[in-house]
């Protein structure tokens, strides 16, 4: 038990030694090792040097999957009242998600995170729950609106906290990134609640449920 | 340097009675605990030079030149700072284990992948057989040693083929030639070793080393991946290296029982279960446009149906 203990340590940090050139399979928040390889960056992934990279993968993997979700939750609203009055504001706000979601895209593959296994089941529930909130009308889209937003700030809000824990100067651009997010998501709350989403059928249960189901799928998403 | 491998030989007696920490520890807070066992034995050595030269004999096969070891030149100052700045001759374990194993590695073909092998590779770096005590009796760490190593090698060589494309040099390779050509650098690496390699894999299998070997199994096919340019981020992530995972372990297995000239039957194996995945993944997408195809079909009979019964009307 002890020596496989040893050999586990061993094999990892041969790990890090050989992983920490321009990009390949840097796995674990291990510093430079003493007589470790020197580090090479390319043009097209990001420094991997020094992160706290479990963190960095589950805050972009997490994300992903949100902005993932949000989008599928706009197509499902825009599915039943894409031809209503509140149509073209859903509209907006569904394209503003779609740069976002392109958005982590992109710092996904630069950061070499894998995205979370739970994505078609994301894909399906964020629509039915569009569609669902839709077809309780306009007031009851834009409670499912304000409720998945105010989730969703606080979550980024919790991110950008411990981000700024670590290493604001490291994290710079995924910072702003998640700042210029969280402001966004904020926006659209505001939007949902200018529209009448507290006059929605049962307000406050919907919004509970939603935001417990949120809960859910972030915990999950942040691990699976 | 002398005196290290004398201190190093005593060393050994007093790690193996201990409990090792728990391997969550960063490689220079080990090297911390290895230096601190060090210098506490060469304070011990002082006192015992007779027991441990009379327990060297049997295993030592260059007893002329280690004996005057046994007067140790005081403690050295073997560890100056948290931060890895260490003195040149004093080595981690780690660093120490990594030399010993692919030391070893040379005996694998003789001895297959045991602690006679590791016995022999520290004999060659004139340690004592004793060292192969410090590894797992069943040779786990050499065949995980070894795979790492290899692993290391393929990264490095997709990186140089990169640098190759990038500074134009060389022609970017379709994906089924790279993934190919992937594969098979890195099944040749196992040449050397094949007579010995099916014990290898059962070895691997064992529920103690399942965790480890699982995870260099996956970020190798993930560094394939990446230097062959994926840049998914849906579920064909996981679809895409499940399917390597299994050409790359099929094409294993079927080396393994190859027989032929320079393994053709394997690499003609290989090239055939890549086509087929990449025909998997063009089939794939025909059933997605087909799909979409009959949804939008039903959504136009949904909406006629809505407008002939004049649910439409009201918005």
């Amino acid at each position: 038990m002890e020596v496989a203990a040893a050999a586990r340590a061993a094999r990892r940090s041969l790990g890090p030694a050989r992983a920490l050139r321009c990009g390949p399979g840097l796995r674990g928040r291990w510093p430079l090792s003493a007589g470790g390889a020197s580090l090479r960056l390319c043009s097209t992934r990001a420094t991997l040097e020094g992160i706290n990279k479990p963190l960095v993968d589950r805050i972009i993997r997490v994300d992903h999957a949100g902005e993932y979700g949000a989008n599928r939750i706009y197509a499902g609203q825009m599915a039943v009242l894409g031809r209503s009055s509140v149509g073209p504001i859903i509209q907006q706000m569904w394209n503003q998600e779609k740069d976002h979601l392109k958005k982590f895209s992109d710092l996904m593959v630069s950061y070499r995170v894998r995205p979370t296994v739970l994505l078609p089941f994301w894909n399906v529930a964020g629509f039915v729950l569009g569609a669902g909130s839709a077809l309780l009308g306009k007031k009851g889209a834009m409670a499912c609106t304000v409720a998945v937003e105010e989730s969703i700030s606080d979550h980024y809000n919790s991110q950008i906290r411990s981000l700024m824990e670590d290493d604001p100067e490291k994290y710079k651009e995924l910072l702003q990134v998640i700042k210029q997010f969280r402001d966004d998501e904020r926006e659209h709350h505001d939007i949902g609640l200018e529209h009448d989403a507290e006059a929605a059928p049962a307000y406050s249960v919907l919004k509970t449920a939603i935001q417990l189901g949120c809960k859910a799928a972030i915990f999950l998403s942040e691990r699976i | 340097m002398a005196a290290a491998g004398g201190l190093r030989r005593a060393g050994w007696r007093l790690w193996r009675g201990r409990a090792v920490v728990r391997c969550q520890l960063c490689p220079p807070q080990r090297a911390l605990q290895a230096s601190a066992v060090l210098r506490r034995v060469s304070d011990e050595q002082k006192k015992e030079p007779l027991a441990s030269s009379s327990q060297q004999q049997p295993f030592d096969s260059h007893p002329p030149d280690h004996q005057p070891e046994q007067d140790p030149q005081g403690p050295r100052p073997s560890y100056t700072g948290q931060g890895g700045q260490e003195s040149e001759d004093y080595e981690s374990e780690e660093q120490l284990q990594h030399r010993i194993l692919t030391a070893a590695l040379e005996f694998v073909p003789e001895h297959g992948w045991t602690a006679e092998a590791i016995a022999e590779g520290a004999k060659t770096l004139g340690l004592s057989v004793a060292a192969a005590g410090m590894f797992h009796s069943d040779g786990s760490e050499l065949i995980l040693h070894f795979v790492s190593e290899c692993n290391s090698k393929l990264s490095q060589l997709l990186e140089e083929e990169e640098k190759l494309v990038q500074l134009g040099k060389a022609e970017k390779k379709p994906t089924d030639q790279f993934l190919r050509d992937a594969v098979e650098s890195r099944l040749r690496m196992l040449i050397p070793y094949i007579d010995k390699w099916p014990q290898a894999l059962s070895i691997l299998l064992l529920p103690h080393n399942i965790p480890s070997s699982l995870n260099l199994l996956t970020s190798m096919i993930d560094d394939i991946w990446q230097y062959a340019g994926d840049q998914s981020t849906d579920f064909n992530w996981y679809t895409r290296r499940a399917v390597l995972t299994g050409i790359y372990n099929t094409t294993e297995l079927v080396m393994l029982q190859d027989s032929s000239p320079d393994f053709e039957e394997t690499w003609r194996f290989l090239e055939n279960r890549v086509a087929d995945a990449m025909n998997m993944g063009s089939a794939a997408d025909q059933v997605q446009s087909t799909g979409e195809a009959v949804v939008q079909g039903l959504m136009g009979m949904a909406v006629t149906i809505k407008n002939l019964s004049g649910l439409n009307q009201r918005r």
